[in-house]
């Protein structure tokens, strides 16, 4: 190995790519920009300010960002749902004069001050939801004229009560304990904007009626059309919205305790900064509480931050529109953008170095030959794609399609053909369980089992999710061949977790270990990963000793032997580690050895481009897929090896005419049988001298 | 400064000139299957070039010159000691030959049994006479006729057109810096040659000062030898063109390590005919489904014959696509009414009477 090649090795080794990409596609992902705005904020006023991480500095500003911060989330509630609430400034300050104006003019009890305070808010947002959700007005204008008729009448109250309210002093604990009272030393407020934003995220990301309202923000039409009902959907947000600036507003009364003229003067815009740059998307239907509550801790330092420098309040405002603006242009471009870095990204090839590839020619054991130009062909052109091939007791012939079915054909001539089952999916390895069922792996759905009556039943189709994965891998995406232990126990290969079942080919650019083997277990119904990080593992099929299976991994080009019992338990060794060719599936031969499918042949220049990692990245960029340097699969062999790794026999169609593309054999009875992923016939081939009544029901599950 | 940053982006970012397209096979060039449908096909192992002489159809194959008889036998004409590289009347009795050291022979007419060299040209890939002089083309200074593939790998862009009077034995050199220059024509008083790597047909201004102008770019093959058709001429495109191959042409480690470590008959890289081994690279569109190769596979060879017309703009074309067997034209002529392509790729000669031509033109 060259000096270079040993660099590229070590960097793909070290440097774990594809986790960029599996990073890019998770949900929280949205969150990451601002965040990292928020530490860069405060970072930066931290250097500017002395003394800005102190104990006063910080208790004030967590308590003054409790009331900020539930204006945010209120109006993240209305934005999640598609809307926009300009009133929230309006109804804090009328919040705080009722809630005022109540206690002191009035001189009503603290409980009932605040159900009237809140109550106030929610008449203010069930106008407006009634006018944006019943009527369909526009949200933004609507709440327009809202603020300013809100702004008049507090406008009014303040003219009617302002010396009254100054004059008396509320005589009540619980009243100054919202405005100035700690609960294990945080203030008050910031406790119950915590406690709303969890039940928010809670809402929203576990309740029916939370996803009612991402769904109306996304896509108002088709939330519809789907059933629900999307004005009262949208009213309830502006209610909701209203009832909880109003307690922001009360908050704010209790703690200052006066009326001002300009109380919540330009919340609305602040607010709204706040939301957006929080990530919460304009448009509606993505948003979240944890969203609402970054926004609302950049923009609260960033205001209180530029007073304490001493920014006079004209450059204050001008500042905080500019942060609006670039929120808003980050917002949509990310949204526009986010999926197709995602698509750049997401391949990512890895070095993967193959051992010199033996011969197919002279002495070798793997020489080319013509042995199956004379094989016989079965329902040519009437089946497409028969991956995997079985036969039954009675010599039926079962093969799945690329439609979903698994085809009988029927003994003793096989020029009949039904449909056995409909499974969907893309139904791949195939085996008979000890009770005549056909376990099926089924591409796309997981393992499955057709019982000799044909109903169709799910074993199952999801695994333990890996502790240190990015991305969820529970679900079975590619289940491709399996077996049956003795016992019962169906041992099966997910040929990758990155990939869907028609993007196989990116997997063989990536050349990583994707793929694993999942052991199911009928007595406990537990599924279980038992092997992982392996390279597109594809045949599997249990040795004689009843302890230990073989296993194919079609991109590494080798054979390895995995005990899943007795003493060497847990043990992987190699058999054959170095293919001419890409195994696909292996099954049992009568003499106790066994048989293995090569779909193609490695090609010099692919083994190549396997060493150039980068190369390969590029090519899967800039040319389009059906342009890509595949695996040769259009001329595949069957070779016949015994547990020591030894080749046996090859068998070879030179011309490539009657038997293009093998993925699978099955002998049954002095017969070969032949199926191949993209073909259209199933091959049959006369085998000399062999045990003419073997059958691989009767070598797994008789006497015993 | 801004342009080489640019660039440098660009490579980064896969724009530009790195960006990986080709033109379209539409209109003139929209694909057909005519050269498969020819009316005749005569095989003959190693066949590259065709020419008239002496009223008959004279080809080249190996150490060879053969004359098609007329029961459709090849019969030697006549054997040399290097491979030919190609054949040109000079006259309508009198033949050049040209080998692949570089010599050029005359057989037949006033100037038979002459022997010439160019200079230190050794990869003569076409010619054309005109009177007594001779118009030669040198694909490359450093690579022989049959390493074209190592010539379009390694981006060599060192052929050359000379002039040779063959009266005099003077050699005037045309232009250079070409890259691979494989065909060649006279059309009125100008040369106009094809430039296989740079896709390209151009005229070089005889006798003036050394003035070239692009008459036909960016075709979506590799441009081979010229001949004369009716007032216009047609044009042998020897390979297709493919995006893996334009991508790997701009990834020099790859290429680099391709040429030393991979044996040349499975480098990715344009072929006379593909498809013949299991260790040639197989592209994803490639791969047969039931049991097919679709016709739109992308592939590393390809039939392709361009009827030009007079000003060099494409009219029709000839084709044989990826699951067809006329790949790897070089040679085309026109004789008795017949239009007659070379198939080296398929070591084969067909023959179609030219009313096969409305297939594939503009209708």
């Amino acid at each position: 190995m060259s000096a270079s090649d040993l660099i590229t090795r070590w960097r793909y080794r070290l440097i774990p790519d594809h986790l960029v990409g599996e990073i890019l596609t998770k949900r929280w992902m949205d969150n990451a920009i601002p965040l990292a705005i928020m530490a860069v904020v405060a970072c930066v006023f931290a250097s500017l300010i002395p003394d800005f991480f102190g104990a006063a500095t910080i208790s004030n500003l967590m308590r003054q960002w409790g009331e900020f911060g539930l204006v945010v989330v209120a109006l993240t509630i209305v934005m999640v749902a598609g809307g926009i609430d300009l009133s929230v400034g309006s109804v804090f300050a009328l919040g705080n004069i009722v809630a005022l104006g109540l206690l002191t003019v009035a001189g009503w009890p603290v409980p009932a001050v605040v159900a009237a305070t809140l109550g106030c808010g929610a008449a203010v947002g069930l106008v407006n939801g009634l006018l944006v959700g019943y009527l369909r007005l526009r949200a933004f204008l609507t709440t327009l004229v809202t603020l300013i008729i809100v702004r008049a009448i507090v406008d009014m109250l303040l003219l009617n009560y302002s010396v009254a309210i100054a004059a008396t002093l509320p005589d009540s604990d619980i009243w100054y304990f919202f405005g100035e009272g700690n609960v294990l030393t945080f203030p008050f407020s910031l406790v119950v904007t915590v406690t709303i934003a969890l039940a928010l995220h809670l809402f929203l990301s576990r309740s029916r009626v939370g996803w009612h309202v991402l769904a109306v923000g996304g896509s108002r039409r088709s939330a519809h059309n789907v059933g629900i009902a999307v004005p009262r959907v949208i009213c309830a947000t502006y209610i909701i919205s209203g009832t909880l600036s109003a307690l922001a507003g009360l908050l704010f009364a209790s703690r200052l305790g006066g009326g001002g003229a300009d109380t919540g003067v330009g919340l609305e815009v602040a607010a709204l900064t706040a939301a957006v740059l929080g990530g919460n998307s304009l448009g509606g239907g993505r948003g979240s509480a944890a969203k609402a509550i970054i926004g609302s801790i950049t923009v609260i330092i960033l205001i209180n931050s530029l007073v304490r420098i001493g920014v006079s309040s004209g450059a204050n405002s001008l500042l905080l529109g500019s942060v609006l603006l670039a929120a808003v242009a980050i917002d949509v471009r990310w949204l526009k953008n986010r999926h197709k870095i995602t698509s750049k990204v997401y391949v990512s090839p890895t070095y993967a170095a193959l051992p010199t590839a033996p011969s197919t020619d002279g002495d070798s054991p793997y020489a080319l030959n013509d042995r199956l130009r004379d094989v016989g062909v079965i329902g040519l052109g009437s089946i497409d794609g028969p991956e995997d091939v079985i036969l039954d007791s009675e010599d039926n012939l079962y093969v799945g399609n690329r439609t979903g079915d698994i085809i009988r054909f029927l003994a003793p001539d096989y020029s009949q053909q039904e449909v056995f089952a409909h499974t969907g999916g893309r139904p791949l390895g195939m085996a008979f369980a000890r009770d005549g069922s056909l376990v099926v792996c089924i591409g796309g759905m997981g393992l499955y089992q057709v019982r000799p009556d044909r109903i169709v039943e799910k074993l199952t189709d999801e695994t333990n999710r890996s502790w240190f994965s990015v991305v969820d891998d529970s679900r079975l995406r590619l289940a491709d061949d399996l077996d049956i232990a003795a016992d019962g126990r169906v041992f099966f290969s997910e040929a990758t977790v990155r990939y869907e079942t028609h993007e196989w080919a990116v997997d063989c650019l990536e050349s990583r270990g994707n793929g694993r083997i999942v052991c199911y277990d009928p007595n406990t119904g537990l599924t279980r990963t038992v092997l992982k990080n392996l390279v597109f593992p594809n045949g599997i099929c249990m040795t004689h000793d009843g302890e230990s299976f073989l296993f194919a991994e079609t991109w590494a080009c080798r054979v390895s032997r995995f005990w899943f019992d007795g003493p060497k338990k847990g043990r992987v060794e190699p058999v054959i580690p170095d293919l001419p060719g890409y195994p696909d599936n292996i099954n049992r031969a009568s003499d106790g050895t066994y048989w293995m499918a090569l779909v193609g042949i490695r090609t010099p220049s692919l083994d190549l481009a396997l060493k150039m990692p980068g190369f390969r990245r590029r090519m899967a960029r800039r040319i389009a897929p059906d342009e890509w340097m595949y695996p040769n699969i259009n001329t595949g062999c069957i070779v016949r090896f015994d547990e020591s790794g030894r080749i046996l026999e090859t068998l070879w169609d030179a011309g490539g005419d009657n038997h293009p593309m093998i993925t699978s054999m099955r002998e049954h009875k002095g017969a070969l049988f032949i199926g191949g992923i993209f073909n259209n016939r199933v091959g049959r081939l006369k085998l000399e001298g062999r045990d003419v009544s073997w059958t691989g029901p009767s070598s797994y599950w008789a006497k015993s | 400064m801004i342009a080489s940053i640019s660039r440098a982006i660009d490579r980064i970012l896969g724009r530009g000139e790195a960006a990986v397209t080709l033109p379209a096979l539409d209109g003139a060039l929209r694909p057909n299957r005519a050269l498969d449908e020819a009316d005749w096909r005569r095989p003959l192992p190693g066949v590259d070039c065709i020419a008239v002489h002496k009223g008959s159809l004279v080809v080249s194959a190996g150490q060879t010159v053969y004359r098609l008889a007329a029961g459709g036998a090849w019969e030697s004409i006549g054997s040399y000691e290097a491979s030919v590289s190609c054949i040109a009347p000079v006259d309508a009795d009198s033949l050049a030959v040209a080998l692949h050291e570089g010599a050029i022979l005359i057989q037949g007419g006033r100037f038979d049994g002459r022997r010439y060299k160019i200079g230190s040209a050794k990869c003569i890939t076409a010619m054309a006479a005109s009177g007594e002089e001779l118009y030669v083309a040198n694909g490359s200074a450093s690579n022989g006729p049959d390493e074209w593939q190592t010539d379009l790998m390694q981006c060599n862009a060192s052929g050359s057109i000379w002039r040779l009077n063959l009266e005099t034995g003077v050699e005037t050199r045309l232009a250079d810096g070409l890259a691979w220059p494989a065909g060649i024509a006279i059309a009125g008083s100008d040369v106009v040659f094809s430039e296989s790597w740079r896709h390209r047909i151009v005229r070089v201004v005889s006798g003036g000062p050394r003035e070239t102008e692009v008459l036909y770019a960016d075709l979506p093959g590799y441009p081979g030898r010229l001949s004369s058709f009716g007032d216009g001429w047609w044009l042998a495109v020897f390979a297709p063109r493919s995006q893996l191959v334009e991508f790997i042409l701009r990834e020099p480690a790859y290429r680099e390590r391709m040429m030393a470590e991979v044996p040349q008959p499975f480098w990715v890289a344009p072929k006379l005919r593909s498809g013949r081994s299991y260790y040639e690279p197989l592209q994803g569109g490639a791969v047969k489904h039931l049991g097919l190769l679709k016709p739109w596979a992308p592939a590393m060879s390809r039939g392709m014959c361009v009827w030009l017309d007079a000003s060099f703009q494409p009219r029709s074309s000839l084709q044989s696509r990826a699951d067809g067997n006329t790949h790897g034209i070089t040679s085309i002529i026109d004789h008795a009414g017949e239009t007659i392509a070379v198939s080296r790729g398929d070591n084969v000669v067909v023959g179609l009477r030219s009313p096969a031509l409305g297939l594939g033109s503009s209708a």
